[in-house]
């Protein structure tokens, strides 16, 4: 702020934040229409996708022996790992009590949430007979049948399941006070609309009190979540004997990378963002630095955790574990290997730069390269491994065809339809907290200027 | 909502309510209630409200979730004891992971649910007159039952409108 320029009143900045949230909840325009469609269009073309696989069995695939899991399972840790950094950027940064994450939480938390809906779809389609899924639920039956609680896979679903509902109430419960204050100053349907996620809410202090407390045990329990989730998710992996696979590095390594895919994913949505809802006096350049310091720090665990795979097979000799490591860099998927590692290691390694953390377009075009990097790590790990296993006549190789390819389009324009809608229809941003925030920052200043 | 009589006053700055608040706690009043558009803090300290329940409620639900979590795996293990993978019927390093998810995953549903029964208690038990103001850019002082000395006092702490409540 200017020196001598009259500071405005607290009053007036928390009627600001209001306003600008509330700009947001106008009418679409027609971009916010055309990318809505071209959502609902790609949910549509993998649909039909799935519809063709339904009807005509897996032949539609490329999956055959040995590779059994190819982009249904990609898709599935890729969208596993999109939703886990608004869980630690709401939960973790909370208990850190890092202000940074205040104007950026409440996208990332809805992009968990529909992360996790849209991973969620990838282990049922897998099935190639989705309507037997209920399966892997334990209910009691007449057919002594009883689910393996020994196996990864069950602990996967009920991590999923857990960890959906966990962040869907965590969600909610942030989301009440803001649509209370635009319950309150709507009229309509609109009103009704908000008044039902505001669940009654009436800023009382004694509500506060409740919901202080309650907001602070969702993040407790969200952190651990969120590490034993995406941990879960890589024991599917490493609880087998298949080489690459079979590794104690895999917990840390891939909660690493969920976090520098799911931050670099949250830097991709918010810089449009803040430009399209006009959220640029919310959401600053300062926000996008702090994330992109934090893709910065995970991208060099993940790096690490690429040259410890490679060390820790090479400590074992020349071995199935090197030669399926080996395979991976240099056999038929080779250019998805470096490339990977291009856009994982080295363009993040470009944060270092201050000019290029405060461009948006350089923060822009990295993140997207490291969530390409990161899709192609997925699948450099499932497939490269069955290909090449333990038993060499049964080496194989594995061609994806375009039914998958629809259905990984058809993930995106799931994940994009239900965030377009969220834009449209609730806070983008948390209103309270910035509020809060504020009130921080002029006792601060108001401090500082006594004790000066 | 019960409507109830009293004095409301309207502040602008947190710091200046919880003063308020504080000197009409120190003049006697015991039932001070307060609306606000965020947490705070120097309000909620002010208040001195007692510990939610919300503490027991989310550890009542996470020891059940622990409890339910034994009783599924070991439980239907037992019930159907086949050896799986040369492992033993009741593998708990295994099952540990199935414990630990349904322990959060009570743990949070109580949570939720304890914050939302003790928001509506709340609502009802500490009613404040309603306005927009309070989800927007003000704070409201509401003491129930109090007359003009607490008007008097409201307004020499620094209130912006302080008026009775019939």
């Amino acid at each position: 702020m200017r020196a001598g320029a009259a500071r405005p009143t607290l009053a007036a900045q928390f009627a600001a934040i209001d306003d600008t949230v509330k700009a947001t909840q106008g009418l679409p325009g027609l971009g916010w229409a055309a990318l809505w469609s071209f959502a609902i269009c790609c949910v549509c073309i993998g649909g039909y996708a799935e519809a063709t696989i339904i009807r005509d069995g897996m032949q539609h695939t490329g999956l055959n022996r040995p590779v059994g899991w190819g982009w249904y399972i990609t898709d599935f840790v890729f969208w596993v790992g999109i939703a886990h950094s608004g869980t630690l950027i709401s939960a973790i940064l909370f208990l850190f009590r890092a202000r940074f994450r205040t104007a950026v939480y409440r996208a990332a938390e809805a992009m968990t949430v529909f992360g996790v809906m849209t991973a969620g779809l990838f282990p049922i389609l897998h099935l190639g007979r989705p309507w037997y899924f209920f399966w892997i639920l334990p209910y009691p039956n007449q057919r002594q049948l009883q689910i393996n609680f020994r196996s990864p896979l069950v602990w996967d679903a009920f991590a999923i399941s857990t960890y959906f509902t966990v962040s869907a109430m965590f969600l909610l419960s942030g989301l009440m006070p803001d649509a209370a204050t635009l319950r309150d100053g709507s009229s309509g349907w609109r009103k009704r609309f908000y008044g039902l996620f505001a669940l009654g809410w009436q800023n009382t202090g004694a509500e506060w009190r409740h919901h202080g407390r309650a907001y602070l045990f969702f993040a407790a329990f969200a952190t651990p979540l969120v590490i034993s989730v995406h941990s879960v998710v890589s024991w599917d992996f490493a609880v087998s004997i298949v080489p690459g696979w079979h590794s104690t590095l895999f917990p840390p390594y891939f909660v690493a990378g969920a976090i520098l895919s799911g931050v670099a994913m949250v830097i991709t949505l918010l810089i449009p963002i803040r430009k399209a809802l006009k959220l640029e006096s919310l959401v600053t350049m300062k926000h996008l630095d702090m994330l992109s310091r934090l893709c910065m720090l995970t991208s060099l665990i993940v790096t690490f955790s690429y040259a410890c795979e490679f060390l820790l097979a090479l400590r074992q000799g020349r071995g199935v574990e090197f030669d399926t490591l080996m395979y991976r860099a240099t056999g038929a998927f080779w250019p998805f290997f470096w490339t990977m590692v291009v856009c994982n290691c080295v363009l993040p390694s470009l944060f270092f730069f201050s000019k290029i953390r405060q461009s948006q377009l350089g923060l822009l075009v990295i993140c997207i390269f490291i969530n390409v990097g990161m899709w192609l790590e997925r699948f450099n790990i499932v497939v490269s491994s069955l290909e090449h296993n333990r038993v060499p006549f049964d080496w194989s190789s594995y061609h994806p065809k375009l039914a998958e390819m629809a259905i990984t389009l058809g993930s995106f324009g799931w994940f994009f339809m239900w965030f377009l809608l969220f834009l449209k229809l609730l806070p983008a941003v948390s209103t309270s907290e910035l509020k809060e925030d504020a009130a921080h920052t002029q006792h601060e200043q108001a401090e500082v200027s006594h004790a000066a | 909502m019960p409507r109830e009589k009293g004095v409301l006053a309207v502040f602008s700055e947190p710091s200046v309510a919880a003063r308020a608040v504080t000197a009409a706690r120190e003049a006697g009043h015991l039932d001070v209630r307060t609306a606000m558009p965020a947490p705070f803090p120097e309000v909620m300290e002010a208040m001195a409200q007692p510990r939610s329940f919300i503490d027991k409620v989310t550890l009542g639900g996470a020891v059940l979730g622990m409890g339910l979590g034994l009783w599924l795996t070991v439980g239907t293990s037992l019930a159907l004891p086949m050896i799986v993978g040369g492992k033993p019927v009741v593998a708990l390093p295994g099952f540990i992971v199935i414990i630990f998810e349904v322990t959060v995953l009570m743990g949070g549903l109580c949570n939720f649910l304890g914050m939302l029964t003790g928001a509506f208690l709340a609502r009802r038990k500490s009613w404040v007159p309603p306005d927009p103001r309070w989800s927007r850019d003000r704070i409201a002082v509401f003491l129930p039952g109090a007359g003009a000395a607490a008007e008097a006092l409201l307004q020499a702490a620094g209130a912006e409108e302080v008026r009775h409540v019939s």
